[in-house]
């Protein structure tokens, strides 16, 4: 445990002293208080039910958010050659995994705990369903932790930064649209792409609705990303 | 402290090293010396638990690699040949970062970062980024960090390579300093370095040991002849075919000067009256003549160029 969180101190550090963090943090709450005003100020019929697509394009945005968070994470450790003295610390390498991943989950976290500012500076004028957007949150932190561990088996899998985003843009995208493609396949496939989906996997929560079934599909994708980079990681000792 | 028993690594399907095995005793210093590309930095990889090797086991202080990986790395203090550090953090952030993957207390810690940090003379830069600093202070702060945790074993790979001569003589002087407590592995492929600062050399080409013991041992074992260093005034060009005509002498060559030959004579004889007092009785107005000792870099040459198998 202790290791994990020197290695995710150390993480989080390294955001805030480049401007990576402070970049990607006003970016993301810029465009999310663009939207906010877009429908609160501009829209003359807007209801605070609204908050729900204010959540819904915040996920959208983190699909692209996360994977510029993640690229570094080993990708640039193998870049600059740290990786072989990190890999010669009496840590395992699934501590330094998750280490990494507690850091982007943790940032991501912070910043959009600053995004409930929004809907907080809506309830003085209107009364706003609280359960409702705590659930939705929930959900972008789980879709939020998952598209992070993720980005971490892609920068897990080169040494180029850029590689490593374009990857897990790329795999999340596909998780993205996958539901998309259910109603052109037959309907068992159909099913299938379905539950791999992340936007039918996120829509409960966003109706308020916490259901084990979403909680797991998130939690093992998680799992499965972060085993992935687990054994990439193993592998590349051997060559 | 160090075992490694018939290592070989193979990439791909070249290999790297092949059936390496040698010993390091506590306490010892041991250079491992060897050309470019010879295996030693994939040997120290192994060592340090970075890679397994395709086949063969090797020990650090009693812990196996491939079984106790993670207890032998505490016990090591690795140097990698590329100083690869953190530019955006301070040198201090860095030690105590590393020094808590090391499961170092925070007493012990602070402690044993000053210690470093002065032993290092890294002390008027401990605050700076390490991003800022040139590549002799990040080459100490590299070994700054081997040394943080007090490891029994220290693996330094290459740790001169980038100093000037003054630092050269520190960290040299720094590296000795630590024998006794420490047993230290250093690779280096400069050979006054293993011969100033270490024990016992370990010869490595092609991914082989070829050489092992300690300088003058080296020397010794692989002096074939002895060679003395002739220097004549009036050569009349038959001196060096003369020369040879003398019954104990082997071959005469030619010396780097005009009118200087290397004169190799029988192992264990010693000619230098009976030559001089030839070579005044020519008239040919004897300038020099003295015994030339085999250098360790003569005998690395000598093992990594030509025929293998001495040792």
């Amino acid at each position: 445990m202790r290791n994990i969180l020197t290695i995710a101190g150390k993480e989080l550090r390294s955001y805030f002293t480049s401007p990576m963090a402070y970049v990607l943090a006003v970016f993301y709450l810029g465009i999310i208080g663009y939207i906010f005003i877009a429908i609160f100020l501009l829209m003359p019929q807007a209801q605070t039910e609204h908050l729900r697509d204010l959540i819904g394009s915040m996920l959208f945005l983190t699909l692209f958010i996360i994977p510029m968070l993640t690229m570094g994470l080993f990708a640039q450790e193998r870049a600059s050659g740290t990786m072989e003295l990190l890999m010669t610390r009496p840590v395992r390498d699934w501590e330094v995994v998750v280490g990494k991943f507690l850091a982007t989950v943790s940032l991501f976290a912070s910043v959009i705990i600053i995004s409930m500012s929004y809907p907080a500076i809506l309830e003085v004028v209107a009364k706003v369903d609280w359960a409702m957007i705590l659930t939705g949150y929930l959900g972008l932190l789980l879709a939020g932790a998952a598209f992070a561990a993720l980005g971490t088996f892609a920068s897990s899998l080169t040494s180029n930064q850029i590689a490593a985003a374009i990857i897990a843009v790329f795999m999340l995208l596909f998780l993205w649209l996958v539901g998309a493609l259910s109603y052109s396949v037959s309907q068992s496939l159909g099913d299938v792409f379905k539950h791999l989906s992340v936007m039918e996997n996120y829509q409960d929560f966003s109706k308020g609705i916490i259901d084990t079934k979403n909680i797991i599909y998130f939690l093992s994708l998680i799992f499965v990303s972060l085993f992935l980079a687990v054994r990439t990681i193993e592998n590349r000792r051997t060559i | 402290m160090i075992q490694a028993d018939g290592l070989t690594k193979y990439y791909a399907q070249h290999p790297a090293i092949v059936d390496v095995s040698f010993q390091v005793e506590e306490g010892e210093i041991v250079a491992f010396l060897g050309p470019n590309a010879a295996g030693k930095t994939t040997t120290m990889r192994i060592l340090t638990g970075y890679m397994p090797a395709t086949f063969g086991t090797a020990q650090v202080a009693g812990f196996d690699l491939a079984e106790q990986s993670l207890q032998a790395r505490r016990n090591i203090g690795y140097m990698p040949e590329a100083v690869a550090l953190y530019p955006d953090m301070r040198v201090y952030q860095y030690l105590s970062y590393c020094g808590r993957l090391q499961g170092m207390g925070k007493a012990e810690l602070t402690e044993r970062m000053e210690y470093v940090i002065d032993r290092c003379g890294l002390s008027e830069r401990a605050s700076s980024i390490i991003g800022t600093l040139s590549l002799g202070f990040r080459q100490r702060v590299s070994l700054a960090q081997a040394m943080l945790h007090d490891p029994p074993v220290l693996i330094l790979d290459e740790p001169t390579v980038g100093l000037d001569p003054n630092q050269i003589v520190e960290v040299r002087e720094l590296i000795k300093s630590l024998a006794g407590d420490h047993t230290v592995l250093l690779s280096t492929h400069i050979l006054p370095e293993a011969q100033m600062t270490c024990e016992r050399v370990i010869i490595i080409n092609e991914g082989e040991i070829v050489a092992e013991g300690s300088p003058q041992a080296l020397t010794a074992q692989l002096r074939q002849a002895e060679t003395l260093l002739v220097t004549i005034r009036d050569d009349d060009g038959t001196v060096a075919r003369q020369i040879k005509n003398i019954p104990e002498v082997v071959d005469v060559r030619s010396a780097e000067q005009a009118s200087s030959y290397y004169v190799e004579t029988e192992v264990g004889s010693d000619l230098r009256a009976d030559l001089s007092k030839f070579i005044v009785e020519k008239g040919w107005g004897l300038l020099e003549l003295r015994p030339v000792e085999m250098s360790l870099e003569d005998v690395f040459r000598e093992l990594t160029t030509e025929e293998k198998g001495v040792a």
